[in-house]
């Protein structure tokens, strides 16, 4: 009956299959120095994707910096003080000294110039040329600043709290580098004191003996601190998620030997997939990076082949039968929901996003990596344990007294004995469950990853509060003519969608051409209110913007017109790094465009913000595409396994189940759908669905050999299932208990060793590995209920359909 | 006879030129500063007046290019000091008529005027920008008139041959770190005529970000004049290139174009 010869050549042959095992692995082994990291989520989409290749040519055209650090400065006593101006100045210089900032284009107090008029004329000055030291000095500073609508919520709060320095970065820069070389400037100790300080108010930075606190904030900051921390947790919690499976293990089934052939296998399906990936020349990316986690958690599986030896072992006190005995009856089983399992990942394959993919592949690699240890591997080393060792180990695994056993017995009656009500139960709970999850809110912030209270975050909401924004997008005026830009009507019009955008609450600030040209026309009009307005004629606003570019650095006019005056940029503060807001930008300039005409413009989005929008979207959406059709593919896989569509739909109610309660409560905590969760959605399908196939498998096993002992009937078991013998509840009753006890309990112990290795994961600084920690473990408890009782309870209910 | 006179002639040319080369480099600290001087001189002070039609093209990365064209006035009131500069702008066409005057002094921040035809207005600029950017160039205000030679310690640091010509490279440091945006500027000057044929600027972190060429090198009336030059920043990849045509020397400019009137209506033949 059992085609599967290396389960036996294993069992023969266990220090062969052991050698051979080792050799190959060392072979994946030797990829590993060769490893390249990517941290960068964005290169989750290609270079070559519309969205990238349209954002690189916007900042051509604009001469745009991908990434900027801002830097933001508060002291609550109003940075118009004698210290205050003199920390800018020398923090400015500090950091035009740093490598990888793109020193020309820092903009703080003491780099920009400020235009203004005077009594004679036009006064072009910088900003801040020296420290302001009298009274009357400061005043007028501080009048100069307000007075230029440029300066305002970019370069100081209104309520004078609050300055920011912009920090571009040169291209390849890392952010959380500079962010930490900004750190370290920012702690440097006053020179009259001893040591440095470094306070931890709110997630700032103080200097000693000074009122000022420092946060630093920005895309680069967020995503390069995250795609650093990423590896470090994953270095950490990979190691204590195996730790903790160990420790569990070893309650569990109380034998080294058994315990580290689970490690072992788990391990090996990591350096073969990880070795395969580095070796094919795939840098690690934040999302191949989860991939040793998630290979270990399916090892875990391989506790039903250990489950049932133990039970077989103590019936038959002789070792190869009982392994060869053992994988007849749980091979099947254990084939398919790795099947399942690889299927779930599998799917990624055919998205068109490539770190999903290699993430799909190579966890679908690994998954088989792992059946086929589970079937040579695992064999060879029961073979190798010693016999006494694992009776004394085993002694307790008889289901009708072990306690556990006994428990899960009680629980399998539930489903069995009160069915309807069960079921009844199950259907309330699942409409809950779609209410919840017509609630979820699909969105995605980076800034979110990191916990509240969190450095990142924290500089984030403070620098968002008090200035225009951090989150960085721009909407692009586009036509095909040369000096469209300077027509009156063109700059008014771009001057009314600022304003439109403005009305968002989101959106923080926004400034264009418009506000370079009504200054200087402000400016070169003796500071006249009525001037301060878009000129009448093209030849007016062509000499304003000359006037402006002999007084400004080349980059600020090239950052919002480009060269033939075809187009300008919009510049979109958001306070908010959601991907919904700039969703909200896009939709209001549509709304504005669709009712206000400009023949001859259209208006783009671009940007960071925009650029996080789209791939945060098409990530959810292909990883959302790939649930279904996995979905779908477990289906099929589940009627082949079962050869039958009716017990395929039966063990597929656990895997709806679970998936539709987690869902809804994360609808019902107001929790956004975010890529981390996207990407467990397809994990928690192959899981899901496990309990189920094991459940099931092994309960239609039973069923066919309590009839042929009942019946002494010689028929096949095709006509078994197919349901020709007699209905006999008596049978049904019992089996399902021996299932819910027996196989129900190998279920239990995948449940807890598998929520006890992610419950670790809680602890972790990033909230998208508590949220995978939470989630894992939440989903592992309740597809084992689900299969205990809700299967049960299934089967009773819809014996004469099924059996 | 012609023949000998003019072989003789020749003896002594390569004579007196072996001799030259033979002579002890320049290396003392005073003989640096002449350098520099030499230079400056050579480059901005040229004639007592001068008249060019300037060709600007400021070009992106991707070579996009936006053209300015303008005539430029110059007349020195003193040797490697004061000087008037008056700007007549032809290109951009939306700007045409735009004039620009600047009044350069050796000691103080300079005057500027700028008028603008579109509202009939001459405005006073009050600047103190030298760092600035030239008319939205490459260049900026430093550059094209000059920085005080004051303001920087200078060294030798070699003499190297730069394409077919024998330069001094000087190394030039600001004084004041906060007085000039490089921490230091190497410039190669060519020995012959003292024009800077290159110059590299450094910023703060020692890193390369600008870089000057002296693309084309003419004799007008007897001055060595860069009739090609290019300012390129090295890490935006922007780059401006100068082109110098029908520059005349010693036109005899009157005080008077130098004033707000003339900014209002140049008379045509100093701008054409």
């Amino acid at each position: 009956m059992k085609r599967f010869s290396l389960v036996e050549f294993s069992v023969d042959h266990p220090w062969l299959i052991i050698s051979i095992i080792a050799i190959i692995t060392l072979g994946f082994a030797v990829q590993f120095p060769k490893i390249t990291i990517d941290t960068d989520p964005k290169n989750m989409l290609p270079a070559t994707s519309d969205v990238r290749v349209y954002n690189d040519s916007v900042e051509k055209d604009f001469a745009l910096h991908k990434d900027t650090i801002v830097l933001g400065i508060v002291n609550k006593n109003g940075i118009f003080n004698q210290t205050t101006p003199g920390k800018i100045v020398r923090i400015t210089d500090e950091i035009l000294k740093l490598k990888g900032v793109a020193v020309k284009d820092v903009t703080s107090f003491s780099t920009v110039d400020n235009v203004v008029a005077n009594a004679e004329g036009i006064s072009v000055q910088p900003l801040m040329a020296d420290v302001p030291k009298t009274e009357q000095e400061m005043a007028v500073f501080k009048k100069s600043i307000y007075d230029n609508p440029l300066i305002v919520d970019r370069l100081i709060s209104k309520d004078a709290t609050t300055t920011a320095i912009y920090i571009p970065l040169e291209p390849g820069a890392n952010g959380k580098e500079i962010a930490d070389k900004l750190k370290e400037i920012i702690s440097v100790p006053h020179p009259s004191l001893p040591n440095k300080g470094e306070g931890t108010e709110g997630g700032g930075y103080r200097e000693e003996k000074g009122d000022e606190e420092y946060y630093v904030a920005g895309d680069p900051v967020a995503r390069d601190t995250f795609g650093a921390e990423m590896f470090k947790q994953m270095g950490l919690f990979s190691p204590i998620a195996g730790m903790v499976m160990m420790i569990v293990l070893y309650l569990l089934f109380g034998n080294f030997g058994l315990i580290s052939s689970v490690m072992a296998v788990a391990m090996i399906s990591v350096v073969w997939s990880m070795g395969l990936l580095i070796g094919l020349g795939y840098p690690v990316h934040i999302m191949s990076s989860m991939i040793p986690v998630f290979l270990m958690a399916i090892a875990t599986d391989s506790i039903h082949i250990f489950n049932e030896f133990y039970f077989r072992f103590r019936e038959l006190k002789d070792k190869k039968p009982a392994v060869l005995d053992t994988m007849k009856v749980v091979g099947q089983p254990v084939k398919y929901t790795a099947l399942a399992t690889a299927a779930g990942f599998g799917v990624l394959a055919i998205m068109h996003i490539i770190p999903v993919k290699v993430f799909g592949i190579f966890i679908a690699f690994g998954t088989i990596v792992i059946r086929l240890m589970s079937f040579s591997l695992i064999p060879a080393v029961m073979m190798l344990v010693n016999e006494n060792k694992i009776l004394t180990a085993s002694s307790g695994e008889d289901e009708a007294e072990n306690r556990t056993a006994r428990v899960l017995r009680s629980f399998g009656a539930i489903g069995t004995h009160q069915s309807r009500t069960t079921v009844i139960a199950g259907i309330i709970v699942l409409i809950l469950a779609v209410v919840g999850i017509s609630k979820i809110n699909l969105n995605n912030n980076m800034v979110n990853w990191f916990k509240k209270g969190s450095d990142v975050r924290e500089a984030d909401r403070i620098i968002n509060e008090k200035l225009g924004g951090t989150a960085l997008g721009y909407v692009v005026a586009v036509s095909e003519e040369d000096d469209f830009i300077k027509k009156p009507d063109t700059l008014r019009y771009i001057e009314s969608i600022q304003r439109d955008m403005e009305k968002l609450p989101n959106v923080g600030k926004t400034f264009s051409v418009v506000d370079y040209v009504k200054r200087i026309s402000r400016v070169f009009n003796n500071n006249d209110p009525a001037f301060d307005k878009v000129p009448d004629t093209k030849e007016a606003i062509a000499q304003y913007l000359f006037m402006f570019s002999m007084s400004a650095k080349p980059s600020d006019m090239d950052n919002v017109v480009d060269y033939p005056f075809r187009k300008a940029n919009i510049w979109v503060q958001l306070k908010t790094w959601d991907a919904n807001a700039m969703q909200g930008v896009i939709d209001r300039v549509k709304a504005f465009t669709a009712s206000h005409q400009l023949p001859g413009a259209e208006f783009k989005p671009a940007g960071t913000a925009y650029f996080n929008f789209v791939w945060n979207n098409e990530v959810l959406y292909d990883m959302l595409k790939g649930f279904i059709l996995a979905l779908i593919i477990v289906f099929i896989i589940l009627v082949f396994n079962f050869r039958s569509f009716k017990w395929a739909i039966i063990a597929y109610m656990p895997l709806l189940f679970t998936i539709a309660t987690i869902y809804g409560v994360v609808g019902f905590i107001g929790k956004d759908f975010d890529m981390p969760i996207s990407v467990l959605s397809c994990l928690s399908l192959g899981m899901a669905v496990d309990f189920a196939i094991h459940f099931i498998s092994r309960f239609r096993r039973r069923m066919e050999e309590n009839q042929k002992q009942e019946v002494r009937s010689k028929k096949q078991e095709e006509n078994l299932a197919s349901g020709h013998l007699p209905l006999d509840s008596s049978l049904l009753t019992d089996s399902l208990l021996w299932t819910a006890a027996r196989p129900g309990k190998g279920i239990i112990r995948n449940a807890v060793l598998f929520a006890a290795a992610f419950s670790a994961m809680i602890f972790a600084p990033l909230t998208p590995y508590v949220t995978v920690g939470l989630f894992i473990a939440s989903m592992m408890f309740l597809s084992a209920l689900m299969s205990i009782i809700y299967l049960p309870a299934l089967i009773v209910m819809f014996r004469r359909w099924l059996l | 006879m012609n023949k000998i006179k003019s072989r003789m002639i020749s003896v002594v040319v390569v004579l007196l030129l072996t001799a030259y080369c033979l002579l002890p480099t320049v290396s003392h600290a005073a003989d640096v500063t002449d350098i520099m001087k030499k230079s400056q001189l050579a480059f901005l002070y040229p004639g007592k007046d001068m008249k060019a039609r300037v060709y600007m093209r400021l070009i992106n990365k991707d070579g996009k290019e936006r053209i300015k064209e303008m005539t430029m006035l110059r007349k020195n009131y003193q040797e490697g000091g004061d000087q008037k500069y008056f700007i007549y702008f032809y290109q951009p066409a939306d700007v045409r008529d735009m004039t620009f005057m600047v009044y350069k002094y050796a000691v103080k921040d300079d005057d500027r005027w700028i008028f603008m035809p579109a509202l009939n207005m001459v405005r006073r600029i009050a600047a103190n920008d030298k760092r600035s950017s030239f008319v939205g160039s490459d260049f900026t205000y430093e550059d094209v008139s000059g920085r005080d030679i004051k303001d920087d310690n200078h060294s030798i640091t070699k003499e190297e041959k730069l394409g077919d010509k024998d330069a001094y490279i000087i190394k030039g440091e600001p004084k004041d770190e906060k007085g000039a945006d490089f921490s230091y500027k190497l410039s190669w000057i060519d020995k012959g005529n003292f024009l800077p044929l290159k110059e590299e600027y450094y910023d703060k972190r020692g890193e390369l970000y600008k870089v000057f060429t002296a693309d084309e090198v003419k004799d007008v009336q007897g001055f060595p004049v860069i009739t090609k030059r290019t300012m390129k920043d090295v890490k935006s990849e922007h780059r401006t290139e100068v082109q110098y045509q029908k520059t005349e020397f010693n036109i005899g400019l009157d005080d008077d174009v130098f004033t707000e009137r003339y900014l209002k209506k140049p008379l045509k033949k100093w701008i054409e």
